[in-house]
């Protein structure tokens, strides 16, 4: 079997002594190596040699992704997801912006860091209520309060401005000693020796046991839900104390500072040996994690590496920060080439690869009649899919309560066949992606790679169609061709490099990026066909074309998850790749085959979006990639993987979509609508709480 | 290398001035290039990737292509990376940085920091509110209200109205958005019966737009006020089975597909296929014109070689309404000096690429400057 699996957690049990402990170790330790090795090379091809002062710049550069990133893996370890990180800091910031008196130089530093830093614990509070108590999923709570973090900082302050005290950053961007220590680095030492007391605290052991597994956890006597609570109050902190450091950093606010830093502090996290999903890691790596994306900056610069590419040095340089943390004798990538010398080693002995150590090792299956329990009567209705309806409900029912509120406020809604076409027509670019990031999800990864797939094949297509229908005939077997080369890249990379899915199509993303540049030089040129826009803006019988495609695709996502056996592999990794493994599931197979149908979505999405708009854009894909993730969790899915149904995605995207048509077609203010946003996708979820899970 | 630099300034900056390249290639010679570096924001869009190559084709342009050593950089969206982008850049020891800044104030530290190292920072297009700063852009402000108080007058003060905005939480929009509804907001028959965040982008205000016309039709809207996406408007009125001469009013961005349309339906256009195409829309179209750049870059070359440049530098807002339309053959700097403001389809088939790129100020960058990043010869 080709396919086997770096997710094994036992694997390191069967090492003793030093290795364990190099082992738990190793991600800090490769983070540390990587940017040492880094700051070298800066230091060799600069310029000047570097001194004091720019080591002082760089250590600040870098603090407030780190002190972020640090708040991000205690969380990651207790086995939790925070996306309202970014907005956390955009928050404090213009918190402190617009409270601090402009004629006071000397504002106290300790009092305004209690502040940032107890806003941060006030909003991990929330965030720790909904899901330790009310039992949310924490990429759903942490979605909703991104989203209303960001409608309450615009409200507080709608455009950079404000005053933040020069002796807050005097004091965070001195010395501690001068000419020898800078303060960040100092401030960062501390964070660090509070952490290594922390773990040390019963507190700090539970992070880890609520990580690993929370059913043994609880069994073990520990509070679980009181654990998960104090976890994103205390990250909220760290957010906080970030957010103190961006505002001594600028000396003013700007309430969209922070929101573009939360892919780098996932980066951080997973570049400083943190592993997604819990129990393995610490906050130091991601310290260090964060410096080492910083410096890639400085890196580019000295090396000149033109804009274009830049994008594309970026995701190599974050797969091969990654990859020299994972290689070791048990390492995906030195198995897979075990296997392939054996395999090699077979061949020019002429065997099969499974005859090498003699004798056929497959098992025995004599009995291939069906099980007697299969025979039987066939289960109710409710048994068979009662589970699924009741995930899947909530999103249809707070959908429904969308439209009657449009219809009353607006009027014109559920008699008006127009808002119904226009409904069906903008979800479909959602609903398409939501099979493909929903079956990503449903085997327990994610697929970041979602926003410049469909750039790229959008602009891919535009290209190649320049307004010409007959052109469409090979154009499109042509982008769906390098969907599936970019899904078997984002696959094979997850499967024989052993490399966590967001790393991998998180560089995935940026080297399309760079490829889309490149091929576009700067400015996509081109245009959708005339078919293809007809397909999307004309009606045909009173329909948009796509409107029936989307009946045929729904149809066939739902056949194809629940009924072919493709699917159940999916559901089968899903609920345990070991168990999967050893129930004979192609693991590896299935996993290239479900990134390969989710870049298939994406390029759909990007074609689609081309005849939508006439022309494709870069960027065109950017405000797919949340959406494309929330959906797929509103509609009741897990986001740890096993659980969802593809009609509860499709309710998921008609909710949203239905609640922004909502939206736009009032007037309210921006912040206003991102706060309804965010209550009503909390609100939705709250139906769906997992009320089995001990807590 | 200053100082040398300074005795010959003011003959070598109107030298360049008249494009002549004799006394600057000679006196350039003798001494090291400046050092210069363009940090530029996200690169995802139109506008960021036309301004870089009109700042790439002014640094290669004859006069300035032997004085000038330029590297491009780019921050992405995120300002913390830009702060420590400029850091790295002093600390690879520049004579000037021109920049998009992501924020007007979270640069102002490291950009104090880089003028007291004696390093110019030049920003275009959007502002840094650091005294030590260059600033080169238009006035914000004006770019929302001219364009509102167009609508207003082509509604004859009475109707309803659809806006669409930029990218909120930004200084460029506010001022925008705050000026057009100060318009507005002072004549009480304009009612605005939808607002749409656009974020600056003609996708997005097609998504938009289709979610207002999801609850509204286009029967009851009179007149569009969007910050971009105005072409974008049009084809949807045109899908929507509205004939050319009903189209709305539009008063939105210098995008070249908008201009084309509003020239008059009988004009003869090369490469043109609906809706890129001549319509006769009724339009004003403004633009924050990405030669900025160029012209920060310009601005920057003149104050290192010891020359006068004022700390702000406010751009004429480019207003075309569809009486000044004029379509240009080939797209030279001359031609575009003689009344030239729309491009023919086959040169631009980027129907959101942006049209105003004409400067009295810059001679060496035209049209091929702005799609390939090549100077006027």
């Amino acid at each position: 079997m080709s396919a086997s699996a770096s997710y094994d957690r036992d694997e390191g049990q069967r090492k003793r002594g030093l290795d364990i402990r190099f082992n738990r170790f190793r991600g800090l330790a490769t983070a540390v190596v990587v940017f040492a090795i880094l700051l070298f090379v800066v230091d060799l091809i600069s310029a000047g040699p570097l001194s004091y002062f720019d080591i002082s710049f760089l250590s600040s550069g870098g603090a407030t992704l780190a002190l972020a990133a640090v708040g991000e893996t205690i969380v990651i370890l207790s086995g939790g997801f925070d996306l309202s990180a970014g907005a956390v800091l955009s928050l404090v910031n213009v918190v402190l912006a617009t409270s601090m008196d402009p004629m006071n130089f000397e504002a106290n530093v300790l009092l305004w860091t209690l502040v940032g830093i107890g806003v941060g614990m006030g909003i991990g509070a929330v965030n720790g209520f909904f899901i330790a108590f009310v039992r949310l999923q924490p990429i759903v709570v942490t979605l909703s309060t991104m989203f209303i973090i960001q409608g309450v900082t615009l409200l507080i302050l709608d455009k950079p401005g404000g005053f933040v005290s020069p002796s807050i950053g005097g004091f965070y961007l001195g010395d501690l000693v001068p000419n020898w220590i800078p303060m960040p680095i100092a401030l960062l030492v501390v964070v660090g020796f509070f952490w290594l007391w922390m773990k040390r605290t019963r507190f700090g052991t539970a992070i880890y046991a609520v990580g690993s597994d929370p059913h043994a956890a609880a069994s073990a006597g520990l509070r679980v839900a009181w654990t998960r609570f104090f976890v994103y109050v205390v990250a909220g902190g760290f957010y906080g104390l970030g957010g103190v450091f961006i505002s001594a950093q600028t000396g003013s606010g700007d309430p969209l500072v922070g929101n573009p830093l939360l892919l780098s502090i996932f980066a951080a996290v997973v570049v400083g040996g943190t592993r997604l999903g819990g129990g393995k890691g610490g906050p130091i790596g991601s310290i260090f994690g964060a410096y080492i994306l910083m410096i890639v900056v400085n890196i580019l610069l000295v090396l000149n590496v033109s804009a274009y590419y830049s994008t594309i040095a970026e995701g190599v340089i974050l797969l091969l920060a990654v990859l020299a943390g994972s290689i070791s004798r048990d390492s995906e990538l030195a198995r897979q080439i075990r296997g392939a010398a054996t395999r090699i080693g077979a061949w020019r002995a002429g065997m099969l690869p499974s005859q090498i150590g003699g004798g056929d090792r497959r098992l025995s299956m004599t009995d291939v009649t069906r099980p007697e329990s299969r025979t039987g009567e066939a289960p109710s209705f409710w048994s068979r899919h009662g589970e699924a309806l009741r995930y899947a409900l909530p999103a249809y029912v707070a959908m429904v309560l969308v439209v009657l509120v449009t219809q009353f406020w607006l009027g014109n809604a559920i008699f008006n066949w127009t808002y119904w076409n226009s409904l069906i027509v903008l979800s479909s670019f959602l609903a398409i992606l939501a099979l493909g990031q929903g079956t990503v999800i449903l085997t327990g990864g994610l697929d970041l790679s979602v926003p410049w797939t469909i750039g790229f094949c959008g602009i891919l297509l535009a290209g190649m169609v320049q307004g010409s229908d007959a052109a469409l005939v090979y154009a499109l077997p042509v982008v769906i061709l390098v969907a599936v080369v970019i899904g078997l890249v984002n696959g094979l990379g997850i499967v024989w490099l052993g490399l966590s899915p967001i790393v991998v199509t998180l560089a995935t993303n940026g080297v399309l990026q760079g490829a889309a540049l490149l091929y576009s030089g700067g400015t996509p040129a081109g245009f959708s066909s005339p078919m293809l826009r007809a397909f999307m803006t004309s009606k045909f019988l009173g329909i948009t074309p796509v409107v029936y495609f989307m009946v045929a695709f729904v149809i066939f996502a739902v056949v194809f998850l629940s009924r072919t056996s493709f699917g159940r592999r999916v559901y089968g990794i899903g609920n345990g790749v070991r168990v999967a493994q050893l129930s004979g599931i192609a693991v590896g197979r299935t996993l290239v085959g479900v990134y390969v149908l989710s870049a298939v979505c994406s390029a759909l999405v990007g074609i689609l979006l081309t005849g939508f708009s006439g022309q494709a854009s870069l960027g065109m894909g950017d405000d797919y990639l949340l959406p494309s993730i929330a959906v797929v969790v509103v509609g009741g899915a897990l986001i740890t993987g096993g659980r969802g149904h593809y009609l509860g995605m499709l309710g998921g995207v008609l909710l949203l979509t239905a609640l922004q048509t909502l939206l736009a077609g009032t007037t309210l203010p921006y912040a206003t609508r991102a706060i309804i946003y965010g209550v009503v996708v909390l609100g939705a979820v709250i139906a769906l709480r997992d009320r089995r899970e001990t807590s | 290398m200053r100082l040398a630099s300074r005795t010959i300034g003011t003959a070598a900056v109107a030298a360049l001035l008249l494009g002549g390249a004799a006394l600057t290639g000679t006196s350039a010679q003798a001494q090291d290039k400046y050092k210069i570096f363009l940090s530029m924001s996200y690169i995802g869009n139109d506008w960021q990737a036309e301004a870089a190559n009109m700042v790439k084709a002014m640094a290669a342009a004859p006069g300035m292509a032997d004085k000038v050593d330029l590297q491009v950089q780019v921050a992405g969206p995120n300002a913390q990376r830009q702060i420590q982008q400029i850091n790295a850049m002093v600390q690879q020891g520049a004579d000037a940085i021109v920049t998009f800044p992501i924020s007007p104030t979270a640069l102002n530290q490291v950009v104090k920091n880089a003028c007291d190292k004696g390093v110019l920072v030049f920003a275009y297009d959007a502002e840094i509110t650091e005294e030590c700063a260059y600033n080169v852009h238009i006035d914000q402000s004006e770019a929302g209200r001219i364009p509102a108080e167009w609508l207003v007058e082509q509604l004859g003060g009475k109707g309803n109205i659809v806006l669409v905005t930029g990218v909120p939480g930004t200084s460029v929009d506010t001022q925008r958005t705050a000026a057009a509804k100060e318009v507005f907001a002072k004549h009480p028959d304009i009612n605005v019966v939808g607002e749409a965040v656009g974020m600056w982008s003609q996708a997005v205000a097609r998504t938009e737009l289709s979610k207002i016309l999801a609850t509204h039709d286009w029967d009851e809207i009179d007149g569009l006020w969007m910050q971009a996406g105005c072409y974008t408007a049009n084809a949807m009125q045109l899908e929507a089975g509205k004939t050319p001469e009903g189209l709305l009013p539009c008063a939105g961005e210098g995008s070249n597909g908008g201009r084309i349309q509003m020239l008059s339906p009988d004009t003869e256009v090369e490469g043109a296929a609906s809706p890129y195409a001549p319509l006769g829309a009724p339009r004003i179209s403004y633009a924050s014109p990405p030669y900025s750049g160029g012209l920060a870059l310009k601005l920057a070359v003149q104050k290192l070689d010891g020359g006068d440049v004022p700390k702000l530098t406010v751009l004429p807002l480019p207003i075309v309404t569809s009486e000044t339309v004029k379509l240009c053959v080939e797209g030279t700097w001359e031609e575009m000096k003689a009344g030239c403001n729309a491009f023919q389809p086959s040169i631009v088939t980027n129907p959101g690429w942006f049209a105003s790129i004409f400067s009295e100020e810059t001679p060496e960058i035209g049209l091929n400057a702005a799609l390939v990043g090549q100077p006027e010869l």
